[in-house]
């Protein structure tokens, strides 16, 4: 049997506009999805901000109806029979909020642990426990008020591990961290992967789904558009290089000319600071560089680079960002 | 809740003392809190006091007992009132609702919380009068008192709940929360007596377990009631949360699945 399964699921939010006249509009948040996840596997969902990763993982713990489809954990059903659910799996949803920033850290444990039925007795030696696994054992005994965002983000890991879940939901884990915050999750990630846990992390960050996720699903305007592990994934551009031209002052004229050429399979461009950088994937790889540079002509250009795709080029072909 | 066994109860209960614990340990130095508690039933302690010194003797209990009671009420009404409401606020209440344990336990731990802490108000409002205006008080049936305090504690906790429910069913009915704390201090009888309001009150007055709590706290206090009236009003502050209980697992359960249909249970 699968740890997560899910069918078609689709999830369609309907806020009201206006004060007068009062519209619903409707945003398709998650359209038609479905995927399994295997016992101990570190699954990924990887999709720009408003892609529908949080929306799929509130309705797989529990937090949010379809519209329709349906999931199921350990074969229980997440809508039907949400109290055999929740037992079973632990989560986190990014950001800072989700704790009681009066309390210390070990009391929200402590409060946590008693509203998932964890034996007293248990939660003694497990709190100190998660403690350490998260790096929060000399900060403890401080308000959470006090608290790093990464601090916060790993007591949050560590409440979602007090019942000792067989299944955790990480929704970005590592969003808004510094790089060492940020590896810091990872490294707890990946210890809880050693220890068989099924995991399904969602993030925006290639470098992490890449790092530490088995199987990928990359996720775009509520849609899977590929899954695959990710070596595979990298194989969906295989066949391109990839052009780093760094500029300072582009025009949107110019990068629409650009996008317009035949050899250029996708434009992206990155802000700098002052400069930005064109990230162009194409197969005609160092050959190229001749025709974009005349396309660049009279605009100061510096370094120019071309080098073997990665995953996040092969995300950025599958959301098909181009020029954004 | 009759259907739970033996073993949720006791994970249930211990459920209720950590949120007690949780809910005293923050709000404990909250100025709002204060607020409620402490000065406002002295506020009100001080113009009663004022206005019925000269009836004198029972009446000055029936004052302090009355105000302490304005301080419960006004507890319940905006901090248990509040409480799924704050949860929202903080973010917690996703985590609260995906928890193993019915949030309608969560909100009697809070709510018991909130009404011990707000008998405070009756502690304040007793050494207000004997200590600072130095009128001598003494309860006329201390047994009966404590038993209806002990009554009034659990009608109020699960007041709270259906209060707590109606509150994030219709955030409309929040709004009225400045409206309906001085009618219910009249309507239950908190200061004077219901008798010298029009007839056509008295039925609304029925309906409201505050009132019955009033009556059980002042009788018992003043010496004015007897055992049959006093217990009549204890067996109706219990039947009130026998259904209240029974309403909130219901309401509850309407609450929730709209929550989650509507994805109101964090703020966007």
């Amino acid at each position: 049997m699968n740890a997560i399964e899910v069918d078609n699921l689709r999830r369609i939010y309907r806020p009201v506009m206006g004060i007068f006249r009062r519209k619903v509009k409707e945003i398709v948040a998650v359209d038609d999805i479905s995927f399994y996840v295997k016992p101990g596997e570190l699954f990924g969902i990887l999709g720009p901000n408003g892609a529908g990763k949080t929306t799929t993982v509130k309705i797989l713990v529990t937090i949010l109806i379809p519209t329709s489809g349906s999931a199921r954990i350990q074969g229980f059903d997440v809508v039907r029979e949400a109290e055999k659910v929740r037992p079973r799996i632990g989560f986190i949803l990014g950001g800072e909020r989700g704790l009681y920033w009066r309390l210390s850290g070990v009391d929200n444990l402590r409060y946590f642990a008693s509203l998932y039925h964890v034996d007293p007795g248990i939660s003694k030696s497990r709190i100190p426990y998660l403690m350490e696994l998260v790096g929060l054992e000399d900060r403890g005994k401080e308000k959470v008020e006090g608290y790093s965002r990464g601090m916060k983000q790993r007591l949050h890991i560590a409440r979602a591990l007090l019942h000792d879940p067989d299944i955790l939901f990480l929704d970005e884990p590592s969003i808004g961290l510094d790089p060492i915050g940020a590896r810091e999750v990872r490294e707890v990630v990946r210890n809880l992967q050693a220890e068989k846990k099924t995991i399904l992390l969602t993030t925006h960050y290639m470098f992490e789904a890449d790092a530490l996720c088995q199987r990928i699903a990359v996720i775009n305007h509520g849609k899977i558009v590929a899954l695959d592990t990710p070596e595979a994934l990298k194989e969906v551009v295989k066949d391109l290089h990839i052009i780093e031209v760094e500029v300072f002052g582009i025009p949107s004229e110019v990068i629409e000319r650009l996008q317009a050429k035949g050899f250029i399979e996708n434009l992206a461009v990155e802000n700098v600071e002052q400069r930005q950088v064109l990230l162009i994937q194409t197969a005609r790889g160092s050959e190229a560089v001749p025709d974009i540079l005349a396309i660049l002509n009279g605009l100061r250009v510096g370094k120019i680079s071309v080098r073997e795709p990665t995953l996040e080029d092969a995300y950025v072909r599958l959301v098909g960002n181009k020029g954004e | 809740m009759a259907s739970i066994r033996p073993f949720y109860l006791t994970k249930y209960l211990r459920v209720i003392a950590s949120t007690f614990e949780m809910t005293f340990r923050q709000t404990v130095k909250d100025a709002f809190i204060l607020f409620a508690v402490l000065f406002q039933p002295l506020i009100i302690a001080m113009l009663a006091l004022w206005m019925l010194k000269d009836k004198g003797g029972q009446y000055i209990i029936f004052v302090v007992i009355g105000s302490g009671m304005t301080g419960l009420w006004s507890s319940l009404l905006f901090i248990s009132g509040n409480g799924i409401t704050v949860e929202r606020w903080m973010g917690t209440l996703e985590s609260l609702v995906a928890a193993p344990t019915p949030i309608q336990v969560v909100v009697i731990g809070k709510n018991l919380a909130n009404v011990l802490q707000s008998l405070g108000s009756m502690v304040v409002s007793y050494i207000l009068v004997s200590f600072i205006f130095g009128y001598p008080l003494s309860i006329a049936q201390p047994w009966l008192f404590l038993i209806s305090l002990i009554i009034t504690v659990v009608s109020f906790v699960c007041f709270g709940i259906i209060i707590a429910s109606l509150f994030i069913l219709n955030p409309d009915v929040q709004r009225w929360q400045n409206g309906l704390e001085f009618p219910v201090y009249i309507l239950c009888g908190f200061l004077f007596p219901i008798a010298l309001l029009p007839g056509w009150t008295t039925p609304l007055s029925y309906l409201l377990t505050p009132y019955w709590a009033a009556l059980a706290l002042h009788a018992s206090a003043q010496g004015t009631g007897t055992i049959a009236n006093i217990s009549f009003a204890w067996g109706v502050m219990l039947g009130y949360s026998i259904l209240y209980l029974f309403l909130s697992k219901r309401l509850f359960r309407v609450i929730l699945k709209k929550a989650r249909v509507d994805a109101t249970l964090s703020m966007h």
